[in-house]
């Protein structure tokens, strides 16, 4: 038998191979692949049947001295197969829920990131209010960062009493969705470069601690109208910029603390640490985003604004602090709450990946 | 195992049936074209999708439903630049549009297909791949606003010449690499059809085993012969003909072109049986040097002859 007749023998299959990964690829379904062995179960069967048949087949190939091309053929079809028979787990809706309110808390309550960029955040953005307040201990200072006409732009925009009307709040909420939301994402994002992140973090808690402190000063016009409109969504909003870049910090943190992995694990285990922070953050931003567009552009009184500041204050400290403390039992059965999920999935990634190895050598 | 690298853009993956197979790795200038190809489609469902609100709101009342169109084309550039590249991939197997436009795919870098989660995060972090962003302003439009940026993708780049699959940063966090998804595939094992060739293929020596990197060469040689001109062919063939024409006792001006194919015959295609097919006005011929002195000259380099066509 040569190797041409071999060749030719085994074609068939694959070309059958062929085809039902065209279907599959097509539909997710081999029934339309032709004949009536192909439907349902059985074609599942007949899928895998050719497919391991494929393999051995290219398990073979250089054992025969098949030519270079055929085995070239062989490697692109058992691919294509092997992608069809282990497709992608979809992202289920359901577990955006534990997700959110499971996973999310327990995270941020033990990062040590979240602390870092709370502080960082927080800490600069006091200091800039104080600094951008106080004009005769640190003069020209809130002009030194935003500049002259900055800050008579924010004067006037503050100068008439806050009055919108529904179409003006439906398209600021569109604004601040796309605009804040974003600046969040981007801040996460650079966070695998770290100083980037920092720097955006750093940025936004000076400029913005400056606004505030500039518009608290007596002789300002508009600052009252300024914190009727800030106040209510500042909670949101404030906290979720300090959580995203946390969560780009969990990203980048990756990089230099291993814990025993190696660097590119580490920082693969970090980004699915991170994600759950960073969904935590961007529903913040959307909250924040409703708000500012609907509540804290309305005439409604001051005392609404602030009574819904602290309830918005309070629900993110209940969920940090309660929901996040890692409650010792939990009817998932749970042994180690603290980075539960994530850790699991890495090491049995891990394992997987090492178990190739020693079947491979 | 000390079996060193090839030195090409494959990486192999291991299967859980325990093979290894290979895929061939996408650089830069295919993922560029195809990322680009994606921007345009952004833009494209963000400007239909806004024109057909716009249209319908016209129809009712403008006035009233101005603002929420507003709102919405906000909304919408919002998740489609953010969640469009994330959610195409999870639900197309690893693919968008423009991935599919030039072929190619993401996948886990075990070979399995990719997930949600990976797919959010590689496209999240495109951000800090095309970092550091170069102001236009800088580059000679003197005039233009502080705000128009150009990403030079430096990292994303370099990121991909220093890792072996080459990945991008986001692709580094998640765990994926981009593979060419080849879709058209051809079989090619040649045919012959040269009486000359499987009448030389008769006179190697039955014990010579062909060794397997001669087997990959004649194979590779089979395939590229196409494109060479026949004196190319066999300045080429000679320094693998040399040492075997002495070996099989051949004759000094065999063409070296057709012994590599007689060859490659006798590897690939040749039946094991034994039989001779018909040679027709060749039956007397004696490529070997003892037989030198018989008038033959039929397969004597110094005759043009493609081994693809019969001679007449």
């Amino acid at each position: 038998m040569n190797v041409a007749s071999i060749l030719d023998k085994r074609r068939v299959q694959w070309n059958e191979l062929e085809s039902l990964c065209d279907a599959m690829e097509s539909r997710g379904r081999t029934d339309r692949a032709g004949g009536p062995e192909h439907r349902g179960a059985q074609g599942i069967a007949r899928f895998s049947t050719l497919y391991r048949a494929a393999c051995a087949d290219l398990a073979l190939a250089d054992a025969y001295q098949l030519p270079p091309n055929t085995v070239t053929y062989l490697h692109q079809l058992v691919a294509r197969a092997h992608n069809q028979l282990y497709r992608a787990n979809q992202f289920e809706p359901s577990t955006w829920v534990d997700v959110l309110f499971y996973e999310a808390p327990r995270q941020i309550f033990a990062d040590s990131c979240v602390r870092v960029a709370t502080i960082l955040f927080f800490g600069l953005f006091t200091l800039a209010m104080y600094m951008g307040y106080d004009e005769q201990r640190f003069p020209g200072f809130a002009n030194a960062v935003m500049g002259e006409t900055q800050l008579e732009n924010l004067e006037s925009m503050y100068e008439q009493k806050l009055n919108g009307s529904l179409d003006h709040y439906v398209s600021m909420a569109g604004f601040y969705i796309n605009h804040n939301t974003g600046i969040g994402l981007t801040c996460f994002a650079s966070g695998i470069l770290i100083i980037p992140c920092l720097f955006k973090l750093a940025y936004n808690a000076v400029v913005l601690g400056v606004a505030f402190g500039y518009m608290a000063r007596p002789d300002v016009t508009g600052g009252d109208n300024f914190f009727q409109f800030v106040t209510a969504h500042g909670p949101f909003e404030l906290t979720a910029i300090a959580l995203s870049a946390a969560a780009g910090l969990r990203l980048g943190v990756g990089w230099f603390r291993t814990g025993g992995l190696n660097r590119i694990d580490s920082l693969r285990r970090s980004a699915i640490q991170a994600i759950p922070v960073m969904a935590a953050a961007a529903t913040m931003f959307v909250l924040a985003a409703f708000t500012e567009g609907f509540l804290s552009p309305s005439p409604l009184p001051f005392i609404f604004k602030a009574a819904w500041a602290i309830m918005s204050s309070g629900m993110i400290s209940f969920y940090f602090v309660i929901l996040g403390f890692p409650w010792p039992k939990r009817s998932r059965g749970s042994h180690s709450p603290r980075y539960e999920s994530t850790t699991i999935d890495s090491d049995a990634s891990g394992q997987r990946s090492l178990g190739h190895v020693t079947h491979a050598t | 195992m000390s079996v060193p690298a090839a030195l090409d853009t494959t990486i192999a993956v291991v299967t859980p049936e325990n093979i290894a197979f290979n895929y061939q790795l996408a650089g830069p200038f295919r993922r560029l074209p195809a990322y680009l190809i994606d921007v345009a489609i952004r833009w494209l469902i963000i400007i239909v999708v806004v024109v057909l609100m716009l249209i319908t709101g016209s129809l009712l009342d403008l006035q009233f439903f101005g603002p929420f169109i507003g709102a919405g084309a906000l909304i919408l550039n919002f998740v489609v630049s953010w969640f469009y590249g994330a959610t195409l991939e999870t639900y197309f197997n690893g693919r968008t549009v423009g991935k599919w436009a030039t072929g190619i795919r993401v996948i886990d870098i075990e070979g399995r297909p990719i997930t949600g989660k990976r797919a959010l995060i590689r496209n999240l972090l495109r951000i800090a791949d095309f970092l550091p962003a170069a102001p236009l302003s800088s580059l000679g439009a003197e005039d233009a606003p502080p705000a128009f940026i150009i990403p030079t993708a430096m990292v994303c780049l370099l990121s991909m010449i220093f890792t072996r699959r080459m990945q991008r940063l986001g692709d580094l966090a998640a765990g994926t690499m981009v593979i060419v998804d080849e879709r058209s595939w051809r079989l090619p094992i040649a045919k012959v059809d040269d009486p000359r060739v499987p009448a030389l293929a008769s006179f190697i020596p039955a014990d010579y085993r062909v060794s397997r990197s001669m087997a990959k060469t004649l194979a590779i040689y089979a395939e590229r012969r196409h494109y060479l001109t026949p004196a190319r062919r066999r300045e080429i063939a000679k320094h693998l003909t040399i040492p075997l024409i002495e070996r099989f006792e051949f004759r000094n001006d065999i063409d070296p072109d057709l012994l590599m194919y007689s060859l490659y015959y006798k590897t690939f295609l040749a039946d094991g049986s034994g039989e001779l097919p018909d040679l027709g006005n060749l039956a007397d011929f004696s490529p070997l040097a003892k037989d030198a002195n018989k008038p033959t000259q039929v397969l004597a380099a110094n005759q043009p002859l493609t081994p693809m066509r019969a001679p007449s």
